[in-house]
């Protein structure tokens, strides 16, 4: 019995803190979801967050954008990430060292940092973007305050900070698959096209599978770029789970419904990855 | 037992105070000009108290909400000795954290004994209860500021504006003669102007017991209707805050309608303007309607958590509860003082020169009594986050009628506040 306790006991401080800073906010923000926090003192009140929920045109709009970014820029994302693999593995390229560093280096710029210097670049009076769409002649767009270019601002932006990073990852994919089978390929006359799709695509297929699960969960978490840059404006253009989360959280100060969307979210990123699995998972 | 040495100890802190003799030192969060004019009333008060030294921290608008909510939640750490709070979201503070700021009653001289000079309506934010949790500092009593220049080469007299109807007229002939619009109205990231006329129209997102929305009452519609009249008949321009400043001061407006607090910041950024400008009464919506409204305004508290309060109230209460603190952030920075003896300085009757000579305080603070009563209430940003969206949606067409874009407004904010649709 005692022997079967130690390796507990060594475990206790490690336990402890997981349930304290772990587990237990988990466990306490489902909780606060089903209480009405709006004033003081909380009620239960289940209503309040999961009624309101399912008719917030706000959250709706969260909503819309979030998935609007997930069918744009996921999928862009990842094909110019496939590109970008095959291109950094060939042996046709020189100094392949630095272009693997240069593609991953914004990951490890601060977003904080970046997200400053995407603010000026995309300024509408001063910004280095509007200058040179006005040597081509073409008239200043408002970027930061219509809508629309808001949005495409956003996309570009986290496509810029994110396709290395995909990159790097398929590239290990890449170096992966055999080369004989190329080879064999190649002496059975198939193009490179052809090779692509047949042995390349195939091969990497895990990998992308799971850049895709990653990158999903990351669009649902969204938060950062349209906080800093657009500031989830104009109006609500931009707004994000992730904004909306915080907004409500910590500029409202209303936890509980704060924690329902935080639930809604994660309840969206388990269906989204099952349903990958389930369709693109098989072998 | 305690209360009888909590009486004593503040009897001893006020006898400390009358004698000028406490110390120390105190932070005070502010923001943009409003920091800056706590600063210059900073030298009178060391007159009084030559050994407190004042820390004015201009941390922005935004940054000194969030840093009070978030050091409120986390038990009162990190906050100044004084804090500033914008009367519309005092609220929040008081409903979340009820004991994160002092009760000023408790302390000597006790806030009640300030109760009437100040008008009513900037109390109502303040107080819970008998609890009072913060001083009223400016207020933002609504006029036209406008360019004399522009106006006299449209052949527009402003005395002639009497209404809305009459102004879109006046746009008009100015927009032909001169090339700038009468107006920049935020959209899409700001409902600052429906909030201005539905005041006027004694509307507002709640009613004034806190208890329901009213933002679908024919006030407000009115004041909605008259915001897409304006964009529609191309009088009026839509940017932002800092749109607005940059087409002042490039001649691409002949008028701003803001809170008298704005004075301020068209003196203080266009310098080589002087004389050209001149202000009148906002336009009724009807002939013979309210001409007055009130945007913005503010106010001080003491967190609960400040090492120095006696050091802190007398800072609060010279800066805002005298004629002297009140007249210097005035003169310095156009912050319309609340403090109703204030308003008997004989600066607030003198010809302005910036102004074109025109005795501007006069008409400004002489619209305060007309000011309806509103109330910002702890869902002011939420019901106000809601609103900006609809009113873009219904100036893009979304709406059939502002009717229908209230009715979908308040029934969003009835949702996030849990309060009811007022019948």
């Amino acid at each position: 019995m005692r022997r079967n306790l130690t390796p507990y006991t060594f475990l206790l401080p490690y336990l402890l803190i997981f349930g304290v800073f772990w587990a237990w906010p988990i466990l306490y923000s489902f909780y606060l979801s089903f209480l009405d926090t709006r004033s003081f003192p909380w009620a239960w009140n289940p209503g309040a967050n999961w009624g309101r929920i399912l008719q917030d045109a706000t959250f709706q709009d969260a909503l819309r954008n979030t998935f609007l970014i997930l069918l744009i820029q996921v999928p862009l994302m990842l094909a110019l990430a496939t590109a970008l693999a095959v291109a950094l593995n060939s042996r046709l390229l020189k100094f392949r060292p630095f272009f693997r560093f240069a593609f991953f280096a914004p990951v490890v710029v601060g977003a904080v940092a970046y997200s400053a210097v995407f603010r000026l670049i995309f300024n509408t009076d001063f910004g280095a973007l509007n200058s040179g769409l006005k040597v081509l002649g073409l008239g200043p767009v408002d970027w930061l305050y219509t809508p629309g270019p808001a949005m495409a601002v956003i996309i570009l932006v986290v496509t810029w900070r994110w396709t290395g990073y995909n990159a790097i990852i398929i590239l290990a994919g890449l170096q992966s698959i055999p080369k004989d089978i190329y080879e064999a390929a190649a002496i059975d006359g198939a193009t490179p096209w052809q090779q692509f799709l047949r042995i390349t695509l195939p091969g990497i297929r895990p990998v992308l599978l799971f850049c895709f699960v990653l990158s999903i969960i990351g669009t649902l978490q969204l938060f950062t770029e349209p906080f800093l840059i657009t500031n989830s404006g104009p109006g609500t253009a931009t707004m994000t789970l992730g904004t909306y989360l915080y907004q409500q959280g910590f500029r409202s100060f209303n936890f509980g419904y704060a924690s329902a969307i935080a639930y809604t979210v994660a309840l969206l990123a388990a269906v989204f990855s099952l349903i990958q699995l389930r369709f693109f998972g098989r072998d | 037992m305690v209360k009888r040495w909590m009486a004593l100890g503040m009897v001893a802190a006020g006898l400390g105070m009358a004698q000028g003799n406490i110390s120390g030192e105190i932070t005070v969060w502010s923001w943009d000009i409003a920091a800056k004019a706590l600063q210059a009333t900073v030298p009178s008060f060391n007159k009084l108290y030559p050994n407190v030294k004042v820390n004015v921290v201009d941390l922005g608008n935004q940054q000194v909400y969030d840093k009070g909510l978030s050091g409120c939640a986390a038990g009162g750490t990190d906050l100044p000795d004084v804090y500033s709070v914008e009367n519309n979201e005092a609220e929040v503070f008081w409903a979340r954290f009820p004991n994160c700021f002092t009760d000023l009653n408790t302390l000597a001289p006790s806030a009640n004994a300030f109760k009437g000079n100040f008008p009513a309506f900037k109390w109502t934010e303040l107080q819970v209860g008998n609890k009072t949790y913060a001083m009223p500092w400016d207020s933002g009593p609504v006029v036209m500021f406008y360019r004399r220049d522009l106006y006299q080469k449209a052949g527009v007299n402003p005395d002639s504006i009497e209404t809305w109807d009459d102004y879109i007229a006046a746009g008009k002939k100015i927009v032909a003669a001169t090339g700038a619009k009468v107006g920049v109205i935020a959209n899409g990231t700001d409902d600052e102007w429906f909030r201005m006329l539905a005041n006027q129209n004694g509307c507002f997102y709640f009613s004034n017991d806190a208890k329901s929305v009213t933002v679908n009452k024919p006030g407000c519609v009115s004041a909605l209707e008259t915001v897409k009249k304006l964009i529609d008949a191309g009088v009026v321009m839509q940017g932002g805050w800092n749109e607005q400043i940059q087409a002042f001061k490039a001649g691409k407006v002949a008028t701003a309608m803001f809170g008298g607090w704005y004075e301020g910041t068209i003196r203080s950024n266009a310098p080589e303007l002087e004389g050209k400008w001149g202000v009148f009464r906002m336009p009724a919506a009807k002939k013979g309607g309210v001409r007055a409204a009130n945007l913005g305004g503010s106010a001080l508290a003491l967190p609960a958590s400040s090492k120095n309060k006696a050091a802190a109230w007398a800072f609060i209460r010279h800066a805002l509860a005298t004629t002297e603190g009140q007249v210097t952030m005035l003169k310095e920075y156009g912050l319309v003082p609340s403090y109703l003896p204030a308003l008997k300085d004989p600066y607030v009757n003198a010809a302005s020169k910036y102004w074109g000579g025109q005795a501007i305080w006069k008409t400004i603070l002489g619209t305060l009594g007309d000011v309806p009563q509103a109330r910002g209430t702890q869902y002011f940003q939420e019901a106000r986050q809601i609103m900006i969206k609809v009113q873009a949606d219904y100036v893009s067409g979304r709406f059939k009628s502002a009717k229908e874009a209230l009715d979908s407004a308040a029934k969003q904010i009835s949702s996030a506040t849990g309060l009811p649709i007022a019948k």
